[in-house]
């Protein structure tokens, strides 16, 4: 299982490389479905079943095909240099910093748990106690077969239409307004 | 199932994946792939928002990143929509040529 983490997370890094550094817009998209295609793979490895399917439909089904349609549509040339000024690279370093910081962060287990301690100093602490089985990623209490069960359809919709209803039906507002904008957008001006 | 020791690596890909959005925002020029970008972006904030979700024992990142997902294609929608416009303009599909709004 692990070896499908690695190469899931080795094809999303390096296709999302292929978005940016492609001269042609249609590669650029050929590779963002790639990279879309591993982050739900992801999902489903991260105990989301639901997202998986939303992710491969509204992204990879919808999203993209959007894209590559307007891509066929204006027929963007290719571009000749990227736009690397000093600015971009000011942006670039700053962005560089952030992610060496997290990455820091991240190795260092930065995660709390509900005591205050940092994640991996209460393991390195349990295991020199030697105290039993040690999981100090899980804060709370709940049952292996509710975490188990976590992330398919049933649960994610048994909370979306429960606690958290009110942002589910003001995002119905949110696409109402999207398609008004676009046919807006989109409209031939009205000769008078 | 994921380990939780991988919890780490997951973060770092996503750092990364927003990382690489991020450049292609500053360095690209083509609108579209800079929208694409920004979709790398919300997608890296997504898998951090499920890890974390995961490995906290919580739904809510779930939760959260499904919003973020509806707001990304309603996002893109109008995005495409305007790009559609500039170009229809006559505007050649340069985000430095945009700018008349800061001038």
């Amino acid at each position: 299982m692990n070896v499908l983490v690695a190469v899931a997370m080795a094809l999303a890094a390096i296709s999302s490389l292929g978005v940016v550094l492609s001269r042609q817009t249609i590669y650029s998209a050929l590779s963002l479905v790639v990279t879309l295609a591993m982050v739900a793979v992801l999902f489903l490895l991260l105990n989301a079943q639901f997202l998986f399917a939303v992710q491969l439909i509204i992204y990879a089904g919808a999203v993209m095909v959007l894209f590559v349609f307007i891509i066929a549509l204006l027929n963007p040339e290719a571009e000749d240099r990227p736009a690397l000024d000093w600015r971009a690279f000011i942006g670039l370093a700053a962005v560089a910093a952030v992610t060496i910081l997290v990455f820091v962060a991240a190795g260092n287990g930065i995660t709390y748990n509900n005591n205050g301690f940092r994640a991996l100093a209460l393991q390195s602490a349990c295991n020199t106690l030697n105290a039993g089985p040690c999981d100090p990623y899980h804060t709370f209490s709940f049952p292996v077969d509710a975490v188990n069960a976590a992330g398919n359809v049933q649960t994610v919709a048994g909370q979306l239409f429960t606690t958290y209803l009110l942002p589910f039906e003001i995002t119905s507002l949110l696409l109402l307004v999207a398609i008004i904008g676009a046919v807006y957008l989109t409209r031939r001006a009205v000769r008078p | 199932m994921i380990s939780t020791g991988l919890f780490p690596y997951v973060l770092g890909l996503s750092a990364f994946l927003f990382t690489v959005g991020a450049a292609g925002v500053l360095i690209r020029r083509n609108p579209l792939v800079v929208f694409m970008c920004i979709e790398l972006m919300l997608n890296a904030a997504n898998v951090a928002l499920v890890a974390y979700g995961r490995f906290l024992n919580s739904q809510e990142g779930q939760i959260f990143a499904f919003m973020v997902i509806v707001v990304a294609a309603a996002e893109v929608v109008v995005g495409l929509a305007i790009i559609t416009q500039i170009f229809r303009l006559g505007r050649e599909l340069d985000v430095d040529d945009i700018s008349e709004l800061s001038e």
